[in-house]
């Protein structure tokens, strides 16, 4: 890590000359930087925009006025007037032999390799390196490590360059890889046979510059040449990043990153990267579908449609209630909502996990863009898991981290961060308002009283603590900082309190306040209106107060919704349940009457808004299976047979542009009347949704649940719990409904809290986040 | 005087008799033809005819599905999926080659790096229904196993050329 | 009919006519049996070649234009390889600019055997169609003896040629009606490598000129069909742009083999026969002297291929693939194997136009690189189809079965005309 570019270089320029070509740089960048702004060709292989500098390739080495040598370009600045020969005879002469001794000991397996036609090693061989080589000597041979299911490797053909290395280092910060030995004998492994555990572990594949580590999913699939690379977006998180589709005959076969610095940069996560597995998945709804007398019958969309209309048109609007999957398309969403106004209807709700409505204004974006976070001098976490919740944006937090941010957290377990946190305020969910209490005391010292009467009575019964002045002091001394409502706070059952507080100490502190929306579209579905009308029940009322009819998009009941229980019961009791869904499983098979097989945000014409308040707009990239429609079509149709208003228009464009302004306008923060503080419980359920199985597709990723990300079903218990109710590591334990789940000691949950999993078919419709859980041995 | 000759050359039918002689003489010279079927001409070894695949002389099969005579194929006539066998190696798991695209360049063998895919000499086929003209990958193994020992002599005799 | 209008006959002279020479449709307008107007239609057998090499890289190509004059093979390969060449500005090796010498010439030969058969069957000659085809099968034998195919043989590349000329040929086998003294006198010329062959057939190619000329040159009615008919003045000719034999035939000396000599023409001894007349007879009487320097200048480069062995395609594995077993040991090899039938090379931006005597004239080949894998655009220059678009002022005039000999003179090959 020698010679790292100064990261606040003067603004100031140097004149250099390249190839004869004058160009003004920034003082302080490397040489490679200046070419490559310029558009002049260097070959690397070690040398990444976006990691530390190795320079242990030299590949790059080009020739410099009065260097007796030739220098690498990546590791050496520029200076005033320097003169740089990137074509000269010695320069090309040394790029040449760099080249040979790479190829010494690659192995010739380019047509097995996956990375044949897309290898740098091979297009740099072609361009730079010599036609024959004069290595006659035996070929070294590496075992290879199998590092998990995500990512293939093959490290006979590795090159040294530890971009891989470095990236697990200084972006993933798992530090799983690194270079042993020296010379003929040099390897790049995980130390010890283990498995990479991050999150973001995809993009070594694509940094790697070579077929050592490939997409494992992808495996032998297809060539880079056969493929369409289309435009597309991610679905899983409220990040949106931007990616490739990389299809063949309309088959999404891998995902690739496509750069947007304000969003993703040219990173992806793996669950970005891998959920395409979950568009072929078996379950895949492909024919409309309807059951009469019990039986499900396939048929055709006339006759589905006309059932549906039919059936929904008898029931009076207040019977039918929406409940819509977060990421939904801003199209889809729209059309929803005329179509339950037209009915009738104003209960309709996207916010399927939230359990606290209180105050909860939709569609706020985040104050504090996603591309300046990572300049925060101070970040204050309430409850989130953010490196689960929404992974690059943990990633920039980190980078934040390592430019020397103090990073607190308020949170109902010691979740495992790639950085080190200044302070932690663990405490059950039941007990997470006081915790968060204590810092908006620490806070309240500072000055400014808050306005709502029921937080400043509230506020009078804590007392700060010192750790808590010392976190609040470093969010009020940096020039930047950010308080961040993760999921783990947002979806609590006292939501509101939460929100006050975190809204409270971000105004006593300067600091930006983010909240995390409900999955991935939960802003642009809340602009088109996708919350309930004037008198409408939200989601959970919705289930509360069960409607004789249901219109269920994109929803899989249990696992999308809060109180999994009380959705299943709420949608069995049901008389008429219609089903918007890509999958057609059989606990939907069981509760709906009608099934309509739509496209998932891939294969459609969609419109996500993402953290930032940006509408992003993603063309179509895989093809339909079947006879699944895109959702605003089926919805069109839909509104067309029940002649609603809203539905004349003929082209997706016409409806975009009727949604465009309500997209565009930034709703405001409204001031939150609080729900009334509920008791505790001795136990508390702590229910995170786990990275994998956030939504239907994912948990339908064979690759991804595999992973030792995704961790199998079992009650986290502190020690001190466990022992109180006589339960030991691995011992199952009996909960209230009667139904045994395997218990883990695990020292990151503290007193009071049962952490279990949400989204499991095991923990699904087990009482919701912050209830009272009772364990008895089994 | 050559216009006398000429005239009684011309009246006498001269250029025509000379051209019958001609046509003649050859109704008693050895047949240039052959009785073909039965008998063929001569057949080159870098003959370019019908495809096959091949196989190690241990069974196992020559393709490594690198997809290199797919993509130079000038005419999209090989269409080719792959993916992992239950060992690990990597395998196609389609090989179409549609004849009725092909046009017999050669080039596919030429790109072939495991000598699995060739053009073989045999040039006498026929379909008997529609779709018969796309030949999968049994078939095209078939024929490589039924004309090893042809195929690996026409290699071995032009393989100081390539 | 008193006082009628009297109107011309129209007819469609093709596509299906077997004197039309593959698909060409002539609407004839005819007052009674003489021609007042002739209009030639092309693009039946259009196959956009020259917009389906945008799509592929540039080796891709090479089988493609065998395909455009289906009877001139290598000679197209060659026009298209050496624009390539030119902007790469690479040059192939001595023996490989011999051996493509050799080959366009055999492809002279073998384009103006079926000329003279075909020609010759159309005016009403039967047995010279046999007699050529018979030579024909001689030549087609080196085709696929040195390409593996009879006809598109794929065999020029960039920088050279694919393989070296075979040591040996391939002979006939035993059977029950060809054995003993006359399997013997069937594989007489096939004993030895395909130089051999080629001497054999050099020595005895001119015999069988003379018995097409025997049947022909002096032949009354073919003299009666083709003299004076489709006189071409030399004016028109150049205005025409016609060239090869249709120009030489009206006695312009112009022949891009002596006047922008390439490959290794301007080491070759042969002369340009040209015409006085610019009549059929004349054009007919230009090829057959073709033929004979054809021979001539086989019978050199077989010669000078004899005593010169060496490399037949440049060693510059950016080009041309490295041999195979370079490519299955050594890994630059392999890499430069895998993206060379991959991606292909990237030849530097610029234009570049090559052209070849082809045997019915100019065949050039004009690229437009914009730096990528795949041409930015490619012409074809057919000299068939300048050709052709004079006919209506040539056979003005003439009676109907003129036309007939009118066509079989222009060489007509509709692969280059509709591309």
């Amino acid at each position: 890590m020698s010679a790292q570019p100064t990261q606040n270089a003067a603004p100031d320029l140097v004149n250099i000359e390249v190839d004869g070509k004058p160009i003004q740089v920034p003082k302080g960048s490397m040489i490679i930087e200046a070419t490559d702004k310029a558009g002049i060709p260097i070959p690397r292989f070690c040398y990444h925009r976006k990691l530390p500098i190795a320079a242990s390739c030299r590949q790059c080495l080009v020739e410099v006025e009065k260097m007796p040598k030739p220098t690498p370009a990546c590791a050496t600045p520029v200076m005033e007037g320097m003169k740089v020969f990137t074509r000269s005879e010695k320069a090309l002469k040394a790029q040449r032999n760099v080249m040979e001794f790479l190829l010494i000991n690659h192995p010739l397996d380019c047509p097995i390799c996956d990375q044949g036609g897309e290898c740098e090693l091979q297009d740099l061989a072609m361009g730079y390196g010599r036609s024959v080589s004069r290595f006659t000597e035996r070929k070294r041979v590496v075992a290879d490590e199998d590092i998990g299911p995500l990512v293939a490797t093959e490290m006979t053909r590795c090159i040294h360059c530890t971009r891989c290395v470095r990236f697990v280092g200084e972006i993933a910060g798992t530090h799983e890889l690194g270079s042993m030995d020296r010379g003929d004998r040099h390897v790049i492994g995980t130390y010890i046979g283990k498995s990479i555990d991050s999150e973001l572990s995809g993009n070594i594949i694509d940094v790697c510059p070579v077929g050592a580590l490939t997409d494992k999913v992808f495996r032998f699939k297809a060539r880079a040449w056969e493929m369409v690379a289309r435009p597309s977006g991610a679905y899983h998180d409220a990040l949106g990043s931007n990616l490739w589709l990389h299809t063949r005959r309309g088959e999404v076969l891998r995902v690739v990153p496509r750069d947007n610095e304000a969003v993703n940069e040219c990173w992806l996560s793996d669950r970005d990267r891998y959920s395409h597995q979950g568009l072929g998945a078996a379950d895949r709804a492909t024919k409309p579908m309807v059951r009469r007398d019990g039986r499900w019958l396939e048929t055709d969309w006339e006759d589905a449609l006309g059932t549906v209309a039919a059936r929904l048109g008898a029931f009076t609007g207040a019977d039918i209630g929406a409940l819509v999957q977060p990421s939904t398309s801003s199209e889809e969403g729209a059309l929803i909502a005329r179509l339950m106004r037209a009915l009738g209807s104003v209960h309709f709700d996207h916010r399927l996990r939230t359990l606290d409505f209180a105050g909860a204004a939709g569609g706020v974006a985040f104050e504090l863009p996603v591309a300046q976070m990572e300049r925060v001098g101070a970040a204050l976490l309430v409850g989130s898991d953010l490196r689960h919740e929404v992974p690059l944006l943990n990633h920039r937090l980190r980078q934040a981290w390592k430019r020397g941010a103090k990073v607190y957290a308020v949170n109902p377990a010691r979740f495992d961060f790639n950085y080190e946190l200044a302070g932690q305020f663990i405490a059950p969910p039941q007990k997470l308002v006081d915790e968060l209490l204590v810092l908006a005391k620490a806070a309240a010292e500072l000055g400014a009283a808050p306005a709502d009467r029921a937080l400043a009575d509230a506020l009078a019964a804590v007392q700060a603590s010192d750790a808590a002045r010392a976190a609040v002091k470093a969010l009020k001394d940096a020039s930047s900082a950010l308080v961040l409502l993760g999921d783990a706070g947002a979806r609590h059952p006292e939501a509101s309190w939460l929100r006050a507080i975190a809204r409270y100490i971000a105004t006593a502190t300067g600091s930006a306040l983010n909240v995390l929306p409900d999955g991935a579209n939960g802003v642009g579905l809340a602009r088109v209106g996708v919350l309930p009308g004037q008198g409408g029940l939200d989601a959970q009322a919705m289930l509360a107060q069960p409607r004789r009819a249901y219109l269920l998009y994109g929803a899989e009941p249990p696992h999308d919704f809060a109180d999994g229980a009380a959705a299943g019961l709420a949608l069995q009791q049901a008389e008429f349940v219609v089903a918007f869904s890509a999958y057609a499983d059989e606990a939907l098979k069981r509760i709906a009457h009608v099934i309509l097989p739509i496209g998932l945000t891939p294969e459609i014409d969609a419109t996500l808004v993402n953290v930032d308040g940006t509408a992003q707009a993603f063309a179509a990239g895989a093809r339909l299976p079947g006879d699944a429609r895109p959702g605003w079509k089926v919805l069109r149709a839909l509104g067309g047979l029940l002649k609603a208003p809203g539905f004349e228009f003929v082209t997706l464009a016409e409806l975009r542009a009727e949604i465009a302004p309500a997209l565009a306008r930034a709703p405001q923060a409204i001031a939150p009347p609080l729900a009334a503080r509920r008791a505790g419980a001795a136990l508390a359920r702590l229910a995170t949704v786990p990275i994998y199985r956030a939504d239907a597709v994912l948990r339908r990723c064979a690759a991804l649940n595999a992973h030792p990300l995704a961790r199998s079903v079992a009650v986290r218990l502190n020690a001190a719990d466990a022992a109180a109710r006589g339960l030991a590591d691995g011992d199952r334990a009996r909960l209230a409904d009667g139904s045994t789940l395997p218990v883990a000691i695990d020292a990151s949950v503290p007193a009071g809290a049962a952490w279990i999993e949400a989204a499991h078919a095991e923990t699904a419709a087990l009482p919701p986040y912050g209830a009272a859980i009772e364990l008895t041995k089994a | 005087m050559t216009s006398v000759v000429n005239y009684f050359r011309s009246l006498l039918l001269g250029e025509l008799l000379q051209g019958m002689g001609l046509t003649m003489r050859y109704m008693f010279r050895p047949k240039y033809t052959m009785r073909y079927p039965m008998e063929h001409i001569p057949k080159s070894n870098r003959f370019r005819g019908l495809h096959a695949l091949r196989r190690y002389p241990n069974g196992e099969e020559r393709c490594i599905a690198c997809k290199l005579c797919e993509a130079v194929c000038p005419a999209l006539a090989i269409t080719i999926d792959s993916a992992p066998r239950e060992d690990g190696s990597r395998r196609t798991t389609r090989y179409d080659i549609d004849l009725f695209k092909c046009i017999y360049c050669g080039f596919c063998e030429e790109s072939c790096p495991v000598d699995s895919i060739v053009e073989t000499h045999v040039h006498e086929y026929h379909f008997e229904h529609r779709g018969e003209n796309v030949v999968t990958k049994p078939q095209l193994l078939a024929i490589g196993d039924r004309f090893e020992a042809e195929i690996a002599a026409a290699r071995a005799q032009d393989a100081p050329y390539r | 009919m008193a006082g009628g209008e009297i109107r011309n006959y129209t007819m469609n002279f093709g596509p299906q006519h077997p004197a039309a020479h593959g698909v060409l449709r002539l609407v004839l307008e005819l007052d009674g049996e003489v021609v007042v107007r002739a209009d030639p239609h092309v693009g039946l057998l259009h196959r956009a070649t020259e917009k389906l090499a945008e799509s592929k890289p540039y080796n891709q190509s090479i089988g493609y234009m065998d395909r455009l004059d289906y009877v001139s093979m290598m000679c197209n390969e060659h026009g298209y390889v050496r624009a390539i060449e030119k902007l790469m500005g690479i040059e192939a090796p001595i023996r490989a600019q011999y051996i493509r010498t050799m080959f366009d010439e055999i492809t002279r030969i073998l384009n103006h055997l079926m000329w003279i058969g075909s020609n010759a069957l159309d005016l009403g000659a039967m047995a010279v169609f046999l007699y050529a085809f018979r030579e024909r099968e001689e030549l087609m034998d080196c085709y696929e003896a040195v390409s593996g195919a009879r006809m598109h043989a794929t065999y020029y590349r960039p920088g050279g040629v694919y393989r070296d000329l075979p040591d040996r040929m391939p002979q006939y086998r035993e059977s029950p009606w060809h054995k003993g003294k006359d399997l013997k006198r069937l594989n007489a010329w096939r004993e030895g490598s395909m130089l051999d062959f080629l001497d054999a057939f050099t020595d005895d190619f001119p015999r069988r000129v003379d018995e097409y000329e025997e049947l022909l040159t002096t032949n009354r009615i073919w003299k009666q069909r083709t003299v004076g008919i489709g006189v071409v003045s030399p004016e028109q000719a150049l205005a025409w742009s016609m060239s090869g034999p249709m120009l030489r035939g009206s006695g312009i000396e112009w022949d891009l083999r002596k006047k922008q000599p390439y490959a290794a023409y301007a080491d070759v001894d042969f002369d340009i026969p040209v015409g006085a007349n610019g009549d059929c007879y004349d054009r007919y009487l230009v090829r057959v002297e073709e033929m004979r320097q054809s021979n001539r200048i086989i019978k050199q480069c077989v010669a000078w291929l004899r005593q010169n062995p060496g490399p037949v395609i440049v060693d510059n594995f950016k080009v041309a693939p490295p041999p195979r077993a370079e490519m299955k040991r050594d890994m630059e090899a392999l890499i430069h194997h895998f993206k060379l039938f991959t991606e292909g090379y990237c030849v530097p931006a610029g234009e570049a136009y090559a052209a070849v005597e082809a045997p019915k004239g100019e065949f050039g080949v004009y690229l437009v690189s914009d730096g990528a894998n795949k041409p930015f655009r490619l012409k074809v220059r057919a000299p068939g189809f300048p050709h052709l678009s004079s006919i209506d002022e040539i056979v003005k005039g003439h009676m109907l079965p003129d036309v007939v000999a009118m066509i079989g003179t222009y060489d007509i090959v509709f692969g280059e005309i509709d591309r």
